[in-house]
């Protein structure tokens, strides 16, 4: 739909601009950097239960990169920008001295926006004619 | 697990605290504290503790420390949209209150003029001679002359830059000049004689003059042109004077009728800000035929204030190094006289500032000037928050309503700020033309030439704008802090209190502060006043009264002077004649040491001599207090000495100095002392009566005093010209009366008392506008109270008393503040005097009766008219 608009030729030229610039708004919003996606999956696979440090840690053992709560926290702020995660304030815990945890859940957008990487993967993955052999990995 | 009694660094968190927005620090603290507790325990307190250190550094980025925009604020406080907005409601502000408006861009436009002419007057001063390059190493040899008191003389013996430039290699230039003011220049054509007044004479001038002063040569060979003897060089405009369009080079013109002089070049007019305003140079060679002492190796004996003496120093060479070489020279050339000149360097950037060696404007004047100024646009914008917070009850629904809207309290300060912005702009204008208008009058007032660039100046654009911003923030912002702060329901509920108006006090405060200011400058402006009154009335010891100097001409053979007196003697109108080298009070004088009794030595005073002849007394009526009057002569024979003379010599009474033998001026003039007469005041009242000795010498007579019938002036004036021209008919005639002579000596404090006496004006002016605001405000809130109080039976009397009682006391707090700095300045002012009034009660009460005056009728009409409303009217608005 947008794309037609695009097309038209009934729309004068600021009007033509405004929505080349939407469009490069929108087209923005379904790019994600690879730690924001890492992020984004980490979230969905704790079902409820992500927040800034548990994240670090998740990524950390799974990933076993040296993480840090800022970045972690920077990227989920992005992703909530995006509209991929939407977060909600938790109870007060003590082991955090008495302050609440800001606990993130994946949205639609970020679930639709997951498989559809997920899918232009496999499509990838699919058309590879010679997969690679793990025996051919470095001795 | 659980280690809770470990805490993560507190300055760290503080520091979080700190730059964190904070709608975010609660789950990052938490994160943090979480995180830091499971390192504790896994890693150790050190660990963990450096790690929270790291992680906090970690969030400091834009991202975490932006805070978190207001949700209900659509535009941001300065974007251009907001701007347009607070102009145009400013302007529709303006529109809807033209008396308010009026008053403030009157205030402000008063005030701003003021400071802008006294900014334009400070800036054309410290402008002075600042034109010529290297003019860091330019000085002027000056002398102190260190006798019983010291003294200070702009001038040095004129040999000294001789021998200094020959002996020293400290300098680069050395230049002496010699000028003579008042110089007649004569055009010969024929026997058509064309003759001109030079006031600012002919200068005598070495050819390095001109290297160490930027003066360029339009014509002529800088090197060659001022060598020869009787060749000269003039200023374009002299030039264009005396021969018109013709080429000047060449020409001849006569000095006094005494030289020649050839002109040889022609320089390029002087710009405005230099000090030097001598129109026509001559060779320095030539001065040897014009005054051969002067101009003579060997005139070590006295200083001539014409005489002056300018080096540029080498790069490097210091003051005190030359000036240590200078004693050497009083010793060696003056080695009979008392060592009691001291010659000193006085830096070129001192020279129009230091009064002591005639500089034309004391420094501590432009101070007093410029603060004047600051606190005139200090009391314009007072006046403009005395008025604004009165007129903030007025718009407190307004804010109400803007702020119920999503009016953000910095939008509201920003459009207060904007319409003030307006005013003071439209006041900037405002007052830019009136200083244009006004400059003509300034310049001529004093004697300046300034002119008002505003397009080109760049300092003087910079001015305007400074003063333009600081006016706008130091006058809008309290008014604009004040109204942003309301609270909208009470605002809007109108129940706004004084106490969140901003406080009648602080407007009483600024009320008081504009009385102080207005109250100093009236008792400054009444103590001037008297200071004069006694200086025009004061006895000066002698009649100065229907006198009129004649200055002599010049006259080689020196005896027309006693036939022109005897001829002026007899015109009716005339009563007596006297031939004198100055009246008894003067500017000019001739001040020698004095050999006392047959001694060898100079006494420790210099005497000032006044040559004139026997009718000096019975004309200028001097009182004799011993002795008799000299008897005619042409030489000096005998001596009058006044009472100042027998007491620093320390005789017991005046009469026992009778008989002594004197000899002035190195004991070349000897003479019994015959009479003594009466104290007269020699100088202006600023200075003590000097020792003075009064002589029969003819060579110095330089002026005719003649006392005339002033029943019928104008033909006896007449009369004496057509003697004077019949005797010199090759001179031009000229004569002044001796009071306006003498009122001269006090032109510095006529032009400060004409400006105090202006400045009060404006400042009352000014401050009975502000004050008009405040009674307007304090009328309208009172409405009610007034009403009731009629109601009630109190009488007009009553009610106006209500407003008298407040503003009495803001004057009488503020008259308690003034009287005594007042009193303070003025005498120090007074100090300077030393024959001065004393200031008395009238002085302090002159002030505060013109305020109360002024304050009375300011207050008058808007308090009449509050209390005379009918109260039905007043008490049924609800």
């Amino acid at each position: 739909m947008i794309v037609r608009i695009f097309d038209s030729d009934i729309y004068s030229g600021v009007l033509f601009y405004q929505q080349k610039w939407k469009i490069s708004q929108l087209m923005k919003r379904t790019y994600l950097g690879e730690f924001e996606e890492i992020v984004l999956l980490t979230v969905a696979v704790m079902e409820g239960q992500a927040y800034g440090v548990a994240l670090m840690n998740e990524i950390t053992e799974q990933t076993g990169r040296d993480v840090r709560l800022n970045q972690v926290h920077s990227a989920l702020q992005r992703l909530e920008e995006k509209g991929m995660v939407k977060s909600a304030l938790g109870e007060p815990t003590a082991e955090r001295g008495g302050r609440r945890k800001r606990l993130f859940t994946v949205s639609a957008y970020g679930h639709r926006t997951l498989q559809e990487i997920q899918e232009v993967r496999v499509g990838f993955w699919s058309r590879l004619v010679n997969p690679f052999r793990l025996s051919v990995q470095i001795n | 697990m659980r280690q809770p009694n470990l805490q993560p660094p507190s300055l760290a968190t503080r520091l979080l605290v700190w730059f964190i927005a904070p709608h975010l620090l609660e789950a990052i603290q938490g994160d943090l504290y979480e995180g830091f507790q499971y390192n504790v325990v896994h890693l150790g307190i050190g660990k963990a503790r450096w790690l929270y250190w790291r992680e906090v550094f970690g969030f400091f980025k834009p991202m975490y420390i932006k805070r978190k925009q207001n949700l209900y604020s659509s535009s941001s406080t300065i974007s251009h949209i907001m701007i347009r907005n607070y102009f145009k409601i400013a302007f529709r502000n303006i529109k809807n209150n033209k008396a308010y408006t009026l008053i403030n861009v009157s205030g402000l436009t008063l005030g701003m003029t003021c400071g802008l002419i006294i900014f334009m007057l400070v800036k054309y001063h410290l402008s002075f001679d600042n034109f010529h390059s290297n003019a860091d190493r330019v000085y002027r040899i000056v002398t102190e002359q260190h006798r019983d008191n010291v003294s200070y003389q702009r001038s040095v013996p004129a040999p000294l830059g001789k021998v200094f430039r020959n002996e020293y290699t400290f300098a680069e230039n050395v230049a002496r000049i010699t000028t003579y003011n008042q110089a007649l220049i004569t055009l010969k054509n024929g026997n058509n004689l064309k003759k001109f007044k030079e006031e600012e004479g002919v200068a005598f001038a070495e050819t390095d003059f001109f290297e160490i002063f930027n003066y360029p040569l339009l014509e002529g060979n800088k090197q060659t042109v001022l060598t020869e003897p009787n060749t000269a060089i003039m200023t374009q405009k002299t030039a264009k004077k005396y021969f018109g369009d013709e080429n000047p080079i060449g020409k001849v013109f006569w000095f006094d009728n005494k030289i020649a002089f050839t002109v040889t070049g022609i320089l390029k007019d002087f710009p405005e800000n230099t000090d030097r305003k001598t129109g026509i140079y001559a060779s320095y060679v030539t001065l040897k035929t014009y005054d051969s002492w002067l101009g003579s190796d060997d005139s070590w004996g006295g200083i001539n204030s014409s005489v002056q003496c300018f080096v540029r120093l080498r790069p490097g060479v210091s003051v005190a190094q030359v000036e240590n070489v200078f004693p050497a020279y009083p010793k060696k050339y003056r080695p009979n006289s008392k060592n009691v000149h001291h010659y000193k360097l006085q830096p070129l950037s001192e020279v129009h500032f230091d009064a002591r060696y005639d500089g034309p404007m004391e420094k501590r004047n432009l101070w007093i000037l410029s603060v004047i100024g600051l606190f005139l646009i200090a009391t314009a914008c007072v006046n403009f928050v005395n008025l604004a917070t009165a007129q903030a009850f007025k718009r407190s629904k307004e804010v109400g309503v803007r702020k119920v809207l999503g009016g953000l309290q910095a939008q509201l300060f920003w459009q207060f700020i904007s319409e003030t912005f307006l005013i003071s702009a439209l006041a900037i204008v405002v007052s830019v033309v009136l200083s244009y208008l006004v400059l003509p009058v300034v310049n001529s007032f004093f004697n300046t030439q300034m002119s008002l660039n505003v397009f080109t100046d760049v300092q003087l654009i910079l001015f305007v704008l400074g003063l333009g911003i600081i006016v706008t923030f130091f006058a809008g912002s309290y008014p604009g802090l004040v109204l942003a702060r309301f609270q909208p329901i009470i605002a809007l509920k109108g129940k706004l209190s004084q106490a969140s108006i901003g406080g009648f006090n602080t407007r009483r405060m600024l009320i008081v502060a504009q009385f102080t200011i207005s109250q100093m400058l009236i008792i400054g402006m009444v103590v001037i006043v008297s200071q004069m009154q006694y200086t025009r009335q004061a006895d000066l010891g002698f009649n100065k009264d229907a006198i009129v100097m004649i200055p002599l001409g010049i006259d080689t053979t020196g005896v027309k002077m006693k036939t022109l007196k005897s001829q002026i003697e007899d015109i009716a109108g005339v009563e007596k004649a006297t031939l004198c080298f100055t009246a008894p009070s003067s500017q000019q004088a001739w001040n020698t040491g004095i050999r006392f009794d047959n001694q060898l030595e100079d006494v420790s005073f210099q005497t000032s001599i006044k040559a004139a002849d026997a009718d000096y007394v019975p004309t200028f009526g001097l009182q004799m207090v011993a002795g008799r009057n000299v008897f005619p002569a042409d030489s000096v024979k005998e001596f009058l000495v006044n009472e100042a003379f027998t007491r620093k010599l320390n005789f017991k009474t005046p009469q026992d100095a009778i008989g002594k033998v004197i000899g002035a001026n190195g004991g070349t003039m000897e003479g019994p002392i015959v009479g003594i007469v009466k104290d007269f005041h020699d100088r202006s009242l600023h200075e003590d009566i000097t020792p003075v000795a009064i002589t029969t010498y003819n060579d110095n007579y330089s002026d005719l005093a003649v006392k005339v019938n002033l029943s019928n002036v104008k033909n006896t004036l007449t009369a004496l010209e057509q003697a004077w021209i019949a005797k010199y008919p090759d001179q031009i005639f000229e004569s002044q009366f001796l009071d306006e002579n003498i009122a001269r000596f006090y032109e510095t404090e006529d032009r400060m008392l004409k400006l105090i006496e202006m400045f009060s004006f404006i400042a009352i002016l000014i401050g009975s506008l502000g004050l008009y605001g405040l009674v307007s405000f304090m009328a309208a809130q009172k409405t009610k109270e007034i009403g009731i109080r009629k109601v009630l039976g109190s009488g007009v009397t009553q009610i106006l008393w209500i407003f008298g009682k407040e503003f009495s006391m803001l004057i009488l707090v503020a008259f308690v503040i003034a009287a005594p700095v007042g009193w303070w300045v003025m005498n120090s002012w007074l100090q300077d005097f030393k024959f001065r009034i004393q200031m008395n009660f009238w002085t302090f009460a002159s002030a505060i009766f013109i305020t109360f005056f002024v304050a009375a009728i300011t207050v008058a009409y808007k308090s009449l008219r509050a209390a005379l409303l009918d109260p039905v009217k007043s008490l049924r608005s609800e």
